[in-house]
């Protein structure tokens, strides 16, 4: 069993938004330490864990509690399944198109016809050119949240394209997120992640990698 | 799955605070740096290919 804390940490969330989803029932720890402190037990974390895939792909909480309710128990099992399904294919697209532009890399460009091959950008290749167009880091993350504002599946399908793994494009976009008012935000956060971005000094596009710590 | 259109693509990045100075410079480095994926892009957000041609063109110098 781990702490409201660690579990924020481990999912990248903060404690208010924990607390909020323990408010509106979406995920409730059960017990407590001694002193009164919620702890996350295994089950919940999972729980917690499927919530944040079902908001990467821009699923309301409140759709989210409907799908993990009891008594939708078997409209949901299939629904999860086909999440998860989506998920290995989203994870396969990934990789196929990271083996496209290697492969396309190695013949050099050579050849007009086979230039056709990789006509996608990279990641890479998007920040560089925004960071040569005189975009900051700080108008980076401002144009993530944007596009998590504008249109949350067409990011998701934007970032998709550029062959990002799901579990960084999450980050991203729980990082996008948490300005545009759905998430509840108390000053002290605000303070702690401007304090964070400060600490970062490359945009969420280029420095997410899973695993990395956060605050 | 949804693509970006042209219209929301270019309001993000005004949103982003993008000044005009720098939307003239992406549209040049896209067209010199990566004219392929230029034109990959600029067909993924659904432009006409008269259209492509005419930014393409525009980008160019």
């Amino acid at each position: 069993m781990i702490t409201i804390s660690q579990a924020a940490r481990r999912y990248r969330l903060s404690r208010s938004t924990l607390l909020y989803y323990d408010r509106l029932g979406l995920v409730r720890p059960t017990y407590r330490t001694a002193a009164g402190y919620r702890l996350y037990q295994e089950e919940e974390l999972e729980r917690l864990e499927w919530i944040c895939r079902y908001r990467a792909s821009g699923m309301p909480l409140e759709e989210i509690r409907a799908l993990l309710d009891p008594e939708g128990r078997g409209r949901s099992r299939v629904e999860a399944a086909l999440h998860r399904r989506l998920d290995e294919l989203n994870r396969q697209i990934a990789a196929l198109r990271r083996q496209q532009q290697v492969a396309f890399e190695l013949l050099g460009g050579r050849g007009d016809g086979k230039r056709r091959v990789a006509r996608a950008m990279t990641k890479r290749q998007w920040v560089a050119l925004l960071r040569e167009a005189g975009m900051t880091d700080a108008e980076m993350a401002e144009w993530h949240r944007a596009f998590e504002r504008r249109s949350p599946a067409a990011h998701q399908d934007f970032l998709e394209s550029l062959g990002i793994d799901p579990e960084e494009i999450r980050a991203i976009r729980t990082h996008s997120g948490k300005r545009n008012g759905t998430e509840v935000s108390d000053g002290g956060k605000a303070e702690r992640e401007s304090a964070v971005r400060r600490r970062r000094s490359r945009s969420p596009l280029c420095d997410r990698r899973p695993g990395s710590s956060a605050a | 799955m949804k693509n970006v259109t042209k219209e929301q693509f270019v309001a993000i990045l005004r949103d982003a605070g993008i000044t005009e100075t720098q939307m003239q410079s992406l549209h040049r480095l896209f067209e010199t740096r990566h004219p392929d994926q230029h034109q990959a892009f600029l067909e993924h957000l659904g432009i006409a290919a008269e259209k492509i041609r005419e930014i393409r063109a525009r980008s160019a110098d």
